[in-house]
């Protein structure tokens, strides 16, 4: 009696525990997956069958670059703050930004991140007051490659630290810098110059007739000149990419909301033509076109929320397919009777955007730099 | 039983909190600008104050401002939301006696006399209340992994306090929170929602972002699960406060799964004409004839 009243109760003890051990692992895992973190890009393999993007795509996660390359990621920095990678006019290397809890600076790296010089030289000196360090971001050359382009903390007055468009010789130093744009103050300024031929594409941030503050594409051909605004105050656009012909600009507009659609429209060198908006469902961002002007890559997390992963708009997306040819003549004599009506042409499916990446925090206020 | 146990313990310690609401004892005398609270007129409907306060070292922890207040109408049944900001600086008959500006109810009461303040000022009817401190409000967006938000513009402040982890807490450092769409981790989501000093509409601008990390976290919330209460409590711990029982928090869950309009949500901000500056001590003076024909149409 004794032995059968033990027996019972370590079975009762171990199915309590097997029980409750079950029960805890079960219900942790109905957890969502909303905190999981991000892998790092090179943490998986790609499946055979993967989508792989043309060219080389340049890219930012936690602090590092890294490079997509037939369908395969490679790390080329350590996670160090480096962010906004943007590529020589000629493509053999990459000009950067290091970031650091109070200033940044623009580095020449080779295309597998190795660091060849220092640009910029903003941390302030030892004991000077910590407003005295600045901020360079958005770093993009030349067509000539003889010139730096980005967006700069200066000038500053107190409180009132903005960003102006600067420009400077790329083998010099700020000193012999330009100021380009004259920021509107406690806007946060004017971010992400955009070379183009005959002047520069930028962002300016200022308050719209609603007071809220908005983002505006502007286009400038001259020094000192703000230039003409290219979108209005109640499309709230930004990040500003030129196709590889130069006849299209792909931009966020956000109309004022906690929205980001990516929107396309023709550009004839000095103007926009009509807006097209080819992905409206995904907070977007960072749109940058192939260089073989076969789709846009963009960032944006999985639908609903979530840190922002790799996406790819083909080109038949936003350009129709040419019209199909008419049908040959029908052999034979001349047609008596009725004509038969022609039959409608089969449904085009939709073409919608592709998740490249699945579990990758990427940084979306990083531009991405795409190499053909 | 064991799985709950974090959930359990926070909704002992930072759930359901008693809230004691002193009426002003210059309600009994005084008929502005106070007005008598209306009932909800949808079935269902609730309102909710949201506090958020500086509760770094430099003050006692009893008696902290409330750097935000933000008030929340939610109807259920038409997925309605509007969000009403009340300026800190707003100069306003404190429950608690006198005049001030509306920041130091909470110090001076607790999140009763914020409460009553507002409901006596404002004329509107509070459901419940939730208060968070800065680390709070890190820790509430780490433990669910971040948020998605679109920001306005660049955010760039050479004076931003740096008084949560340093060691000194008058110190201050740089940050640069750039524009557009981006996931935020706690830390930068409150300096997104903190810094003042490069925005011309200082409390007003920042209000406004404060609305969008908050549409942000209900954004993620949707992805949340009854099952993710045990860590996000553990995470939290004390930083968080609120009348709301944890079973109307599982209950809330779905419930902000539902809101996928983001045109449903309102935003107010008590910009001018609503408000003027040069009130006393620097304080933002109201105008009431303005504010609470606006405020009864939203929050009946």
């Amino acid at each position: 009696m004794m032995i059968s009243r033990f027996v019972l109760a370590v079975v009762l003890a171990v199915v309590m525990f097997v029980c409750g051990t079950s029960a805890y692992l079960y219900l942790g895992s109905k957890q969502s997956k909303a905190a999981v973190a991000a892998q790092k890009p090179t943490a998986a393999t790609p499946r055979a069958q993967a989508l792989s993007l043309p060219g080389t795509l340049y890219l930012a996660q936690s602090g590092a670059l890294y490079s997509l390359s037939a369908g395969r990621f490679h790390q080329l920095t350590p996670e160090a703050g480096w962010t906004m990678p943007a590529l020589y006019p000629d493509g053999s290397k990459l000009v950067a930004v290091k970031a650091t809890r109070s200033y940044s600076d623009i580095y020449v790296l080779s295309r597998l991140g190795t660091v060849q010089r220092q640009v910029t030289n903003n941390a302030a000196r030892p004991r000077f007051d910590i407003s005295d360090n600045h901020w360079s971001f958005y770093p993009r050359l030349s067509a000539d490659g003889g010139t730096l382009w980005m967006a700069y903390d200066q000038p500053k007055y107190g409180y009132d630290a903005i960003f102006s468009i600067w420009s400077m010789p790329f083998g010099g130093t700020v000193r012999q810098g330009k100021l380009w744009t004259n920021a509107n103050d406690y806007t946060g300024g004017d971010m992400q110059p955009v070379p183009v031929p005959g002047g520069l594409i930028y962002t300016k941030y200022d308050y719209g007739p609603d007071i809220k503050l908005v983002g505006q594409l502007w286009f400038t051909n001259r020094a000192g000149s703000a230039g003409k605004a290219l979108t209005s105050p109640a499309e709230d656009c930004h990040s500003p990419a030129l196709s590889p012909d130069g006849t299209q600009l792909a931009m966020i507009c956000t109309y004022e909301k906690q929205i980001s659609y990516l929107t396309i429209a023709p550009w004839n060198g000095s103007s926009l033509g009509g807006r097209k908006t080819v992905v409206s469902n995904l907070m977007v961002a960072q749109p940058t076109w192939a260089p073989d002007g076969s789709g846009i890559a963009f960032l944006a997390p999985a639908v609903g929320a979530g840190e922002f992963q790799l996406w790819w708009l083909p080109k038949a997306a936003y350009v129709p397919p040419p019209p199909s040819p008419p049908p040959p003549p029908t052999p034979g004599g001349p047609h008596n009777g009725p004509l038969a009506s022609p039959s409608p042409p089969p449904p085009v499916p939709p073409v919608k955007p592709v998740q490249v990446t699945t579990n990758n925090g990427f940084d979306a206020t990083s531009p991405l730099a795409s190499l053909g | 039983m064991a799985y709950f146990i974090p959930a359990a313990q926070t909704a002992l310690e930072a759930t359901g909190q008693v809230i004691h609401v002193t009426p002003s004892p210059s309600m009994l005398f005084s008929p502005t600008p106070s007005a008598t609270s209306a009932p909800a007129a949808v079935s269902g409907a609730f309102t909710v104050l949201l506090l958020g306060s500086d509760d770094d070292s430099k003050f006692s922890s009893d008696h902290v401002l409330t750097q935000s207040m933000i008030l929340i109408r939610v109807i259920p049944s038409t997925k309605d939301v509007t969000m009403l900001s009340i300026p800190r600086d707003l100069y306003a008959h404190l429950s608690t006696g006198g005049y001030g500006k509306i920041d130091g109810a909470y110090s001076y009461g607790g999140p009763g006399a914020a409460i009553a303040t507002v409901e006596q000022d404002f004329g509107v009817h509070i459901d419940d209340y939730i208060w968070v401190g800065l680390l709070g409000l890190v820790k509430l967006i780490d433990a669910i992994g971040g948020i998605d938000v679109v920001t306005s513009n660049p955010v760039i402040d050479d004076f931003y306090p740096a008084d949560i982890y340093g060691g000194w807490p008058y110190d201050y450092e740089r940050v640069a929170v750039l524009a557009g769409p981006q996931h935020l981790d706690g830390l930068h989501a409150m300096q997104y929602v903190r810094s003042r000093h490069g925005d011309l509409q200082s409390d007003f601008g920042r209000s406004q972002r404060q609305q969008h990390v908050l549409m942000a976290i209900r954004q993620k919330a949707k992805q949340m699960t009854p099952e993710d209460l045990p860590a996000m409590s553990a995470a939290i711990g004390g930083e968080l406060k609120t009348s709301i029982g944890l079973p109307k928090v599982a209950q809330l869950l779905p419930l902000a799964a539902s809101f996928d309009n983001p045109d449903q949500i309102r935003q107010i901000v008590l910009l001018p004409p609503y408000t003027h500056g040069g009130g006393p001590g620097g304080s933002i003076t109201p105008d009431w004839n303005r504010i609470l024909p606006l405020v009864h149409q939203y929050f009946p």
